[in-house]
């Protein structure tokens, strides 16, 4: 699904975000990229949906080369690819159903299209009964589920989350790691990056650990210390 | 047609318009002090155009030929004229003619008992085809042995062809810039519509709308502006027409011509869309790149 060769970030201000990282994800996976604040995570999503281009090296994404890929060509690419974001990035006067609609409509969809698939979306993230609440009515968890309604109205194959759980309290949390991994059953590769140690913990999912914009560690079923469960103690 | 999306887009354009109204008042009123201007311009323009061609058309050049020249000898010169292809026509005034007409025109005030001859000369009436050759066309019957004097309206002719012209080039340079500044504000209030909806744009990118749609509200919106601006300086233009025009038509006897009000009209409210959409398009193309 994601095949990372090489690529080096370098911001304009001389910022070494990524450094000859290698990195392969595959179709219907789930993957944590873990580490702290600063260590590339967020460059490393923005890499896969073209927010950001490498300075170095070659990304694909669902057999599209990313890298090179014309300007043009990029709004295409976005709607195979859904993004959470920590801060939710919900149109405040807009209902639940209208931001959802709101990526079906503004990429073209036809009317009759946009009102079977909101209603499915929202039903996935149980929100089928707050459509008509806008977001300074819900629960954080709630504006996250809606973030991710929107993300997936489309029927991404590719679904990124960028700490999508740093503004929510513990139970909440869980509530957004159980649908993310439900969507993930359904099919949808995920890719979550993250500082939250208990979430990847729990999972026991695939979890690569960066470190000053290189890949530290990558295992399978892993913890987001290396060889250490739960009971690590976290440093100060 | 889905009526749906319409209605989507249609709302946002709305939405966005409402929620800068201050700055769409300042660019809708900048727009239509623009187009007023424009207007007013084409107006008085065209009147001195109507005004001039129809002088020009008249004018006559009075060829008084010297006291010598007799109705037999000056009929000769009908044959001279007539050979000038300039000339559109040429009318023999007899002396005794002349005095006539002189009569008619100053009636009372002209009492011919004073006169114990008549000091007028023959003359010719000549009319030209094309006014601009006025000048060249007197200086050659003025060369004529025959002729003593030749005399048209020369200085009021060539003022006005003169003022004409000067008046199209700078009305053409301050629209321009009118033009100009009237874009420039759009571009401001779109730029600031663009900041306000940020956010909005963001997730757009994200969810994957092309450029083109995201900028289609935007220059929406810059057309909105403009054809409001424009449908409002329309108005001032026909209260003005409505008020000023018979004020100044009963002092100025020329002030009669009347504009060809739909033609105008749409060309204002074009040029009011043009305006918006040019503005819009850069502003928002510069964020789109950024």
């Amino acid at each position: 699904m994601i095949r990372l060769r090489g690529v080096s970030l370098v911001y304009p201000n001389g910022t070494r975000a990524l450094d000859d990282v290698d990195l392969e994800i595959e179709k219907g996976s789930f993957v944590f990229l873990v580490g702290h604040s600063g260590t590339g995570k967020s460059s490393l999503l923005k890499l896969m949906y073209r927010e950001e281009l490498p300075t170095r090296g070659e990304v694909v994404v669902d057999g599209i080369r990313v890298d090179t890929l014309r300007r043009g060509r990029v709004p295409k690419l976005r709607r195979n690819i859904g993004v959470v974001f920590q801060d939710f990035k919900l149109l405040s006067h807009k209902t639940v159903w209208e931001n959802v609609a709101f990526a079906l409509q503004v990429t073209g969809t036809r009317t009759k299209d946009v009102m079977r698939m909101v209603p499915r979306a929202l039903d996935l993230v149980g929100l089928s009964h707050k459509s008509r609440m806008f977001p300074s009515e819900l629960s954080g968890g709630e504006q996250q589920r809606t973030a991710i309604a929107r993300a997936l109205v489309g029927n991404p194959k590719l679904l990124l989350c960028d700490e999508p759980t740093g503004n929510l309290d513990p139970s909440n949390t869980t509530e957004i790691m159980e649908l993310l991994q439900r969507i993930n059953l359904k099919g949808t590769t995920v890719v979550v990056a993250t500082h939250n140690q208990a979430v990847v913990d729990r999972m026991r999912r695939r979890v690569v650990r960066l470190e000053h914009g290189r890949i530290l560690h990558d295992d399978e079923r892993g913890y987001y210390f290396r060889g250490l469960g739960q009971t690590a103690v976290l440093p100060g | 047609m889905d009526w749906g999306r319409l209605r989507f887009f249609l709302g946002e354009v709305f939405a966005n318009f409402t929620r800068n109204a201050g700055m769409q008042l300042t660019a809708i009123g900048t727009v239509a002090v623009t187009i007023v201007l424009l207007g007013a311009f084409l107006y008085v323009r065209e009147t001195l155009q109507t005004f001039g061609t129809g002088v020009l058309s008249q004018i006559e050049i009075a060829v008084y030929l010297k006291d010598d020249i007799d109705d037999a000898k000056a009929k000769d010169l009908a044959t001279t004229f007539a050979r000038d292809p300039r000339i559109a026509s040429a009318v023999y005034v007899p002396k005794r003619e002349g005095l006539k007409r002189m009569k008619e025109v100053l009636g009372a005030d002209f009492d011919t008992n004073l006169l114990t001859s008549n000091p007028l000369p023959n003359a010719y009436h000549v009319r030209v085809k094309d006014p601009d050759t006025v000048a060249a066309v007197a200086r050659r019957i003025a060369a004529d042995p025959r002729v003593a004097k030749t005399d048209y309206a020369a200085d009021t002719v060539q003022k006005l062809l003169k003022t004409a012209a000067v008046l199209g080039r700078a009305g053409i340079a301050l629209i321009a810039l009118l033009s100009l500044s009237a874009a420039i504000v759009i571009a401001n209030t779109i730029r600031l519509t663009v900041f306000a909806r940020r956010r909005e744009i963001a997730i757009m990118q994200l969810v994957g709308a092309t450029n083109f749609y995201i900028r289609m509200p935007f220059i929406a919106e810059g057309m909105l502006a403009g054809v409001l601006g424009a449908a409002l300086a329309i108005g001032v233009l026909a209260l003005a027409e409505h008020q000023v025009v018979p004020k100044l038509a009963s002092t100025l006897a020329f002030v009669t011509f009347r504009v060809n009000e739909l033609t105008l009209c749409g060309e204002l409210l074009v040029v009011g869309a043009a305006v918006g959409l040019v503005a819009a398009w850069f502003s928002v193309g510069r964020h789109l790149r950024a």
